[in-house]
């Protein structure tokens, strides 16, 4: 197979004009609805450098959304620490940052609606989720999915041992998404944002470039329902990363594999070539959805302890899966 | 023939009488299998179907099924769930050459009623015994699966292959009708699951070390249990010939790591030292299979205009 070098293509993305106030109206929603914050110890995860505990907070819709919160002890590490959003994957478990909180970071391990534990109310499954209400912007499921991860944010902007001045965000694939539409939506919290793999960026790109789950999803829905792409493509406009890019002012790291046959490369590209921001970019020929993370992932700890400052930026954390 | 070597993780003296038990409570409970076609994830060169098939317990599970389109009989791959609570159905290149199955564990999505595994949680749900372990049934779901997948018309029995973590390796064990068994040795649960624990604080494998560090009085029984699900003790039953991905020295799927399982199998064995890219190692591995059941590769690393 043959396809035109990655970083030549050009997006189909186009923004909506009500692309701002579309949010806007959204996040000024959530901002009504009390956080309700419960962070409950797990002494059974807990080390003894890190407290573990199950977190959980309010979110739009009313829906209470799960998380875990792994933050230094104090006889380990003195406060304040940076704050560290970890986004999950598609199909992964949102993980026990435990080894971001051993390098000195407050870390956030957050299940946005639908995932295991965020899911008494909003269950689409997956395969599911991408194409949930797909056709209508207003109750698409990742209207949800992107508030429930900005709103750890403000969990984070709750605890009085985190640093507000000092939180980022960090995940590939799905995480990677998140990271854009967090970045973007908090841009007034985000100090920097690590993306791998940036899934949900040139949504219907990306349906055409590849057959891999989750785009796959796409594909398989337009098989059964032809006539609703015009309302597919209208929706996922208000959701593309490559839209939210421009929002973004914190600085970033992009990185990608240029073979990567779940999240296409093009798209990582097309969104680079929509920040405004400081941007690092980082491709690896032959990868694939493992955006190179096994040469990556020391560029990673390095960006986010150069602008979060960790107490102990020296030891490494688990490789960051999508 | 591989030679055989020491293990540092010891063989259950029942270990035998233990899994004759799983398969003997499996056969007391008929698969009755529900076959539902799947139009949405069905194509022009395939069809789809939500399967659901009765485990020990009794238990219901779930399974993706695709079905070449033509004339069969097909070569056929069966893939043993993940640790987590997703499985994505069979990808769009495997579907045109195989019959493909791929198996939702008790627990996981689309198999979690009654019972929801945890994240984390699931690996030491039941550990200190052997009998009660989940694993047990997580074991005999995919031996279930493997049933299934071979009664199918639609499969030429001379051409199956299996790909997976541990419970690949224990399914081709029990059910040998397998020609060709991928270990994905980079997410081994069981191996030298004693050791492991001590170099790494990676999940899943660090759930066992929460576990001991609250109850550090259950660490032989934690021991006990989890030998019977060592992949070196199923090994030397496996007649499938085996591809073991090997990673770093050092690493948990490192080459002296991998050692004493790459000793145990029955069958041939060929090592693949991995590369880290991941499109590399994806489309080797793809061929190493294509090759054992008889179909073209079908590569994912494109070239550029």
């Amino acid at each position: 197979m043959k396809r035109g070098p990655a970083d030549a293509h050009t997006t189909s993305v186009e923004r909506p004009e009500d692309f701002d106030a579309f949010w806007a109206a959204i996040m000024a929603e959530v901002a009504a609805i009390p956080l309700n914050p419960r962070c409950e110890p797990v002494p059974l995860r807990s080390t003894p450098e890190v407290e573990v505990s199950e977190i959980g907070y309010d979110s739009l819709d009313g829906l209470r959304i799960a998380g875990w919160y792994c933050v230094p002890r104090g006889s380990y590490l003195s406060p304040p620490y940076p704050g560290l959003l970890i986004v999950p994957g598609y199909i992964s478990e949102p993980t026990l940052p435990k080894s971001w909180a051993k390098m000195g970071y407050a870390a956030v391990g957050v299940a946005p609606r639908g995932k295991l534990r965020s899911n008494l109310h909003y269950n689409p499954g997956y395969p599911g989720l991408l194409v949930d209400n797909i056709v209508d912007r207003h109750t698409y499921g990742y209207r949800g999915f992107y508030v429930d991860a900005c709103r750890a944010v403000d969990f984070l902007l709750s605890r009085p041992e985190v640093d507000p001045a000092r939180i980022g965000v960090h995940g590939s694939s799905q995480g990677g998404a998140l990271t854009v539409t967090t970045a973007a939506l908090r841009a007034d919290a985000i100090a920097c944002g690590a993306a791998g793999a940036p899934y949900l960026c040139g949504f219907m790109d990306a349906a055409g470039l590849t057959h891999s789950y989750p785009y796959e999803e796409i594909n398989e829905y337009l098989r059964l329902h032809p006539a609703r792409e015009p309302a597919v493509r209208a929706t996922v406009a208000y959701f593309d990363g490559i839209n939210f890019a421009p929002r973004i002012r914190c600085p970033m790291l992009v990185y990608v594999g240029e073979a990567d046959d779940i999240c296409p490369p093009e798209t990582g590209y097309d969104l680079v070539k929509a920040l405004n921001c400081p941007v690092e970019m980082h491709a690896y020929p032959r990868c694939a959805h493992d955006a190179g993370i096994y040469w990556e992932m020391p560029q990673v700890e390095a960006f986010l302890a150069r602008h979060l400052r960790p107490a102990a930026y020296e030891l490494h954390a688990e490789p960051t899966v999508g | 023939m591989a030679t055989k070597t020491e293990t540092p993780s010891t063989r259950p003296g029942n270990f035998d009488a233990y899994w004759n038990g799983v398969d003997e409570a499996l056969a007391r409970y008929p698969a009755a299998a529900a076959v539902e076609h799947s139009p949405r994830r069905s194509t022009e060169f395939a069809t789809s179907y939500d399967v659901r098939l009765t485990s020990v317990g009794p238990y219901r599970i779930f399974g993706f099924l695709s079905v070449p389109r033509g004339l069969g009989p097909f070569p056929a791959l069966l893939l043993t769930p993940r640790y987590g609570s997703v499985n994505v159905p069979p990808h769009f290149d495997d579907r045109q050459r195989y019959v493909v199955l791929t198996v939702m564990h008790r627990g996981q999505r689309l198999a979690d009623e009654p019972f929801a595994a945890a994240y984390p949680g699931l690996l030491t749900h039941g550990i200190e015994d052997p009998g009660s372990y989940v694993y047990r049934g997580i074991v005999a779901d995919c031996l279930r699966g493997a049933e299934f997948l071979r009664s199918l018309p639609e499969v030429d029995g001379d051409r199956v292959g299996i790909a997976g973590d541990d419970l690949a390796v224990a399914t081709a064990a029990r059910r040998p009708l397998f020609a060709a068994l991928h270990v994905q040795t980079a997410v081994l649960l069981f191996h030298r699951l004693m050791e492991a624990r001590a170099r790494t604080s990676a999940y899943p494998i660090e759930e066992v070390n929460d576990l001991l560090r609250a109850n550090p009085e259950l660490g032989a029984a934690v021991a006990r249990t989890v030998a019977f699900f060592d992949p070196v003790h199923h090994a030397p039953r496996v007649t499938a010939r085996t591809l073991l991905p090997v990673g770093d020295q050092g690493a948990l799927d490192g080459p002296e790591w991998l050692q004493p399982l790459a000793g145990a199998f029955g069958g041939e064995v060929e090592r693949y030292p991995v590369t880290h890219e991941g499109g590399t190692d994806h489309d080797w591995i793809d061929a190493w299979m294509a090759r054992r059941l008889g179909v073209e590769a079908r590569p994912r690393v494109w070239s550029t205009e």
